[in-house]
């Protein structure tokens, strides 16, 4: 560290970090000091595509398997995600559907859960800056309110997405996402591998390529190899943040602190810190994910452009959300569902449907034996998503109608979707969750927890937009 | 018994099988089978000589080369097993569709098929065989 105390002091350098940061620079001044504490290190996509290759990589080395950060009590039940610079922006997969309005008030709309002190409204702006940030391609006409072009064109749709498009119009449409439909600052156009992972040729938005300018700004300093642990508080006031490097302990001193590390990790910090807040690392999960496989008689489903081409809303919003949850369709353009039968090699169609879950109080983060592992207790489902999927496979039939369907042959539900959801959530009521509206802890005004963690439900959509968007909008009304 | 049941009860369809020791010893090398249930499956089309032995060796050499693995082709092939039957079969042939151009050239049968590097986004040329890549917007036209 080069200095005894810091204006701010962050915890990750993922979305919710980065976003936050982007926000606090442009409007503090030119002699505050930033120091961000990054768990792991910074491990180039160059790098990790020579990996892939199969060739050496002395970065290699600064591969974290997430299995050893978190002690998993269920472990059918995965939860992968990637530490280091970037945080998950290097192993995510680029899907940035907007909420939807009603995501934000499911208990006044629906009874379920608890309103948002926040909604679409007030994201709105945040929304679009994040679009901006990120080079979002999609298309104009979306199911949630939205004006104007995105910054890039949609991807092609294919011959199905055509259809189905022609039937529901708005209720389906071409996925916004951050894999780029055209090369754009740096990033190359998608090239429709289905491999997004670590994107073959860079066209996915990440924090390596995303020219935000946080970390090179003269104002942060930013010190890699930093685990997080705990916070010191002294009458509900943070005033250090405690942490490890290379197996010696550290305290930095900060103004204000915030926390962008993952759910599993803010949890840890807090519940490590003293806080007694009976829903810290409460009520966490992600949706659920399935896939079914569309069988078509004689047509080729050809002419997609990306790993989820289109979104389909048809079992999304509705009166419904009373008894069962929102279902959001991914429809994949895999290269590995082929068919095998002769002339029939292309003659189907994949969908990911995603459906919500709610943050159930059985599901929870907590600290481990060794102060650095969060312990992670994922035990169930609720009914409201089960009785989705019920009904999906009663309706789906009838919303593909307008296809040439064989036969649909539903995949057993994924074990993972990579969304780490809840454990701090937001709520006007300080009985009610964990931070506030603006992402400020409701005992510790000086501390933020930023992420998905903050999600007051979770929606059925991607968790990546609107958490970046979230961090934009807390620190613009912070600072 | 049918035979489908007959393959579950084995556990060929989930591939935890006990395999007669003879199986394995009388038999010629475990590649040349899987190499016989790739030209099975696709005696229709028109497969490079020399074409199929080579993406057998890649696909081996890049893993799964272990020796339960080796004596389920065998006995896969005996039994006249195709991709409906086993995920392994499956596996295979569609790694060879993906490693071959016959999706460049639009599945088109009459055509001579060419292994052109084991299918990996990161190494080999071979698109998405659902992409606008091969099939563009022109092309597909509108529904």
């Amino acid at each position: 560290m080069k200095n005894s105390h810091y204006d701010l002091i962050v915890v990750g350098t993922g979305f919710a970090s980065s976003f936050f940061l982007k926000k606090y620079l442009s409007k503090v001044k030119s002699d505050q000091k930033v120091l961000v504490l990054e768990r792991g290190h910074f491990y180039p996509h160059a790098e990790r595509l020579k990996v892939k290759k199969g060739e050496h990589s002395d970065f290699q080395k600064y591969e974290a398997p997430w299995e050893e950060a978190i002690v998993n009590m269920n472990t059918k039940k995965r939860w992968p995600f990637t530490t280091g610079y970037g945080g998950c922006s290097n192993c995510w997969w680029g899907c940035t559907p907007r909420f939807m309005p009603s995501d934000f008030k499911m208990k006044s709309l629906f009874g379920i859960g608890e309103d948002w002190p926040v909604d679409y409204d007030d994201l709105d702006p945040y929304y679009y800056e994040a679009e901006e940030l990120m080079s979002i391609s999609g298309p104009e006409g979306t199911p949630f309110p939205r004006k104007g072009k995105y910054p890039l064109p949609p991807h092609e749709f294919s011959i199905v997405d055509k259809i189905l498009h022609k039937t529901y119009g708005n209720q389906y449409i071409s996925q916004p996402t951050a894999r780029a439909s055209r090369a754009a600052n740096g990033r190359n156009r998608c090239m429709t591998s289905s491999t997004c992972d670590i994107c073959p040729v860079n066209a996915k938005f990440t924090l390596e390529n995303a020219n935000l300018g946080v970390y090179e700004d003269k104002r942060v300093e930013l010190v890699y190899g930093a685990q997080v642990y705990s916070l010191e508080v002294q009458n509900d006031v943070v005033n250090k943040v405690l942490y490890q490097l290379d197996g010696k302990e550290y305290q930095a001193s900060g103004e204000v602190v915030a926390l962008g590390a993952n759910p599993f990790f803010n949890t840890n910090i807090l519940l490590n810190a003293g806080d007694k807040n009976p829903l810290t690392g409460r009520g966490f999960g992600e949706q659920l994910g399935m896939q079914v496989l569309i069988y078509l008689d004689g047509m080729k489903n050809v002419g997609g452009s990306t790993w989820v081409n289109a979104n389909g809303y048809m079992l999304y919003d509705g009166a419904h959300r009373k008894d069962f949850a929102a279902c959001l369709m991914e429809v994949n353009n895999a290269p590995y569902y082929i068919r095998m039968e002769r002339g029939k090699w292309l003659n189907i169609a994949s969908f990911r449907l995603l459906f919500e879950d709610l943050p159930l109080y059985n599901n929870y983060i907590t600290t481990s034996a060794n102060k650095l592992i969060p312990e992670v207790h994922f035990t169930e489902r609720s009914s409201y998503t089960m009785k989705a999927i019920d009904n999906m496979k009663k309706t789906l039939p009838g919303i593909l109608s307008c296809l040439p369907v064989e036969k649909l042959k539903y995949l057993e539900p994924f074990p993972n979707e990579g969304h780490i959801i809840g454990g701090t959530r937001m709520s006007k009521d300080p009985k009610l969750g964990v931070v506030d509206q603006h992402l400020i802890h409701h005992q510790y005004r000086n501390l933020f927890v930023l992420g998905a963690g903050g999600f007051t439900t979770f929606s059925a959509s991607n968790p990546t937009l609107t958490l970046s968007a979230l961090s934009l909008y807390a620190a613009d009304q912070a600072f | 018994m049918k035979r489908r049941k007959f393959l579950l009860l084995t556990g060929l369809a989930s591939g935890s099988i006990l395999i007669p020791p003879t199986l394995y010893f009388v038999s010629p090398g475990v590649k040349q089978f899987a190499a016989l249930l790739i030209e099975r499956e696709f005696k229709y089309l028109k497969l490079e000589p020399g074409s199929v032995a080579h993406y057998v060796d890649d696909y081996f050499a890049a893993g799964g080369n272990h020796i339960m693995t080796n004596l389920r082709w065998k006995t896969m092939y005996y039994l006249n097993m195709n991709w409906e039957d086993s995920n392994l079969i499956f596996e295979l042939i569609r790694t060879f569709l993906l490693s071959s151009d016959f999706f460049i050239h639009k599945t088109d049968e009459t055509r001579i098929v060419r292994y052109i590097g084991l299918y990996n986004p990161y190494k080999s040329p071979v698109p998405n065989p659902f992409s606008y890549l091969l099939y563009p917007p022109d092309e597909i036209g509108e529904p």
